[in-house]
């Protein structure tokens, strides 16, 4: 069932999880560093823009959940990590755009 | 890669106990606004007056110190990365210094009553002892120490001493004791209040909040870490010859110290904000724009103290008292209840629900439309109420305050929508 699995889908579930401060989804904002995909288990590594916002629980939490949810049978793992720091230069055209940069 | 799968979020305390403080704070904030209102025109003569008394320490401890006690509680666990030591301490404070303050400014209202001084000053010292054996047991135990945990330390030392130096001032009134003037120990009480207690902890606080809303990257906090050590050199100093007469060559000394790390702390936050990457600023941000740059007018004001007896002026303490409790903190206070309150109630009410409901934007948990209107009616209430003191325009002063009165009545509304949202 891993085999239908892609990189892809796995980031096309994450570009609904929506940072509720900034309303821009994580993909854009840079966020998602690595996927890594194995037999029934997908670790996702992660940073956030700030060290100590208060939000990552929430965030962490939803990244699991919406993937276990969307994909039965999988066991999700968020590694939240802060090097490499997060940068403004990692955010996608379009976060920019709707930023003001 | 360095991993880090510690949750702050899990260290937070209850959402019922910073939520306790928050409206009781907002309370506090409307009956302020009324009772500047209803006595606008006692509120023009000299400021140690009993019900300028009462009125301001509506504001400083019943709106300012409530909030900070509730931030602080939400915030040192999440910014320290540590468990507040204890809920049932910060619980059993609450009811304590909600009391002392009930009590204090009842007792200022009505100077001639029988109830002591002293009486709520214990109150609140003890209220405030508390607070600080919860923020530094929980600090004690912190692993990654930074900035924004001296800031906080020092304003808690100074918090300390501003309540100490309040109950002494109580006592002297209940039975005068003090050698030396009143109002000497009075001018420690607010210096030691404003600059070491409420400046130290929004300062601090603001290293960590400002770039997390603004998304500011890139900079420097070196003139932040000189801010700290200056501030506190020139409070130290300050305290310490406030105790002894003539004092006033070694009162521009330590003053001028304290105005030079203001100024670098206002160039930090300024270079923060330039390095912002969400250019444009939402209402929260836009108050706290407004309310640093009103800091920097009450700095300079400070400074110019140094030099002149500002007693003499007519109503130059007022202004001051209203530039700096309206316009710098009050300010800055609401500015950041709209970006941290909608985050609490988020946290409290939606985050289990992620991934499973659709959860709502921050900035959809209130009228931001309402609250644009808040902030115009807020500055304009504000620079009317100064331009009437300053030339003692009585009727313009109450056209003033009604102004700033329906300013907190619509902050109240829409944080009403949010703890309902």
């Amino acid at each position: 069932m891993t085999s239908k699995i892609t990189k892809e889908k796995i980031t096309d579930i994450l570009r609904t999880v929506i940072d509720p401060e900034i309303g821009i989804n994580i993909v854009d904002l840079g966020l998602v560093y690595d996927i890594n995909i194995s037999e029934n288990n997908i670790d996702i590594t992660m940073t956030l823009t700030t060290p100590g916002c208060p939000m990552h629980g929430s965030i962490t939490n939803w990244v699991k959940r919406i993937i276990e949810m969307t994909i039965p049978d999988i066991s999700v793992n968020v590694n939240l990590v802060w090097e490499p720091k997060w940068t403004p230069d990692k955010m996608s055209e379009e976060a920019k755009l709707q930023l003001g940069m | 890669m360095i991993q880090n799968n510690q949750i702050a979020s899990a260290y937070s305390p209850p959402f019922r106990i910073v939520a306790k403080y928050f409206i009781a704070a907002i309370i506090s904030f409307v009956i302020f606004n009324l009772l500047l209102t209803l006595n606008y025109e006692d509120i023009s003569g000299h400021h140690f007056q009993p019900k300028i008394l009462s009125v301001t320490h509506i504001a400083t401890l019943g709106f300012i110190t409530m909030i900070i006690f509730g931030a602080m509680f939400q915030l040192v666990p999440v910014v320290l990365e540590v468990k507040l030591f204890s809920t049932i301490l910060a619980e059993v404070q609450f009811w304590i210094f909600s009391l002392g303050i009930i009590l204090l400014v009842y007792k200022f209202w009505h100077f001639g009553s029988a109830l002591s001084f002293t009486l709520p000053a214990v109150l609140l010292n003890t209220a405030m002892l508390i607070f600080s054996v919860n923020i530094i047991a929980s600090m004690v135990k912190v692993k990654k120490w930074n900035l924004t945990g001296t800031y906080l330390a020092s304003s808690i030392f100074w918090l300390l001493t501003t309540a100490v130096a309040g109950l002494l001032l109580s006592i002297n009134l209940d039975t005068p004791f003090i050698k030396l003037n009143h109002l000497q120990y009075l001018k420690l009480h607010v210096i030691t209040a404003f600059v070491g207690w409420v400046g130290m902890v929004v300062m601090g606080v603001s290293f960590k909040l400002i770039p997390m809303f603004t998304l500011s990257h890139d900079y420097k906090l070196n003139l932040a870490n000189w801010a700290v050590a200056l501030i506190n050199i020139g409070l130290l100093g300050v305290n310490w010859i406030m105790h002894y007469p003539d004092t006033q060559f070694y009162n521009v000394i330590f003053g001028s110290v304290i105005f030079a790390g203001m100024l670098l702390y206002l160039i930090q936050i300024s270079v923060i904000f330039r390095k912002r990457i969400r250019k444009k600023l939402d209402v929260g941000l836009k108050f706290t724009a407004i309310s640093l740059f009103i800091l920097g007018i009450t700095t300079l004001l400070n400074f110019s103290f140094l030099f002149f007896n500002y007693e003499n002026v007519i109503n130059l303490t007022l202004v001051y008292g209203i530039l700096f409790l309206v316009g710098f903190a009050s300010t800055l206070i609401v500015g950041q209840m709209y970006k941290i309150v909608p985050f609490l109630v988020w946290y409290h009410k939606y985050s289990s629900k992620v991934g499973i409901e659709k959860v709502p934007m921050l900035k959809d948990m209130f009228n931001e439309k309402l609250a644009e209107y808040h902030l115009y009616l807020m500055i304009s209430g504000l620079v009317i109420s100064i331009i009437s003191l300053s030339f003692q325009l009585k009727v313009l002063l109450l056209f003033g305050f009604s102004i700033l009165l329906i300013s907190s009545i619509i902050f109240s509304f829409n944080m009403i929508k949010i703890f309902r949202s």
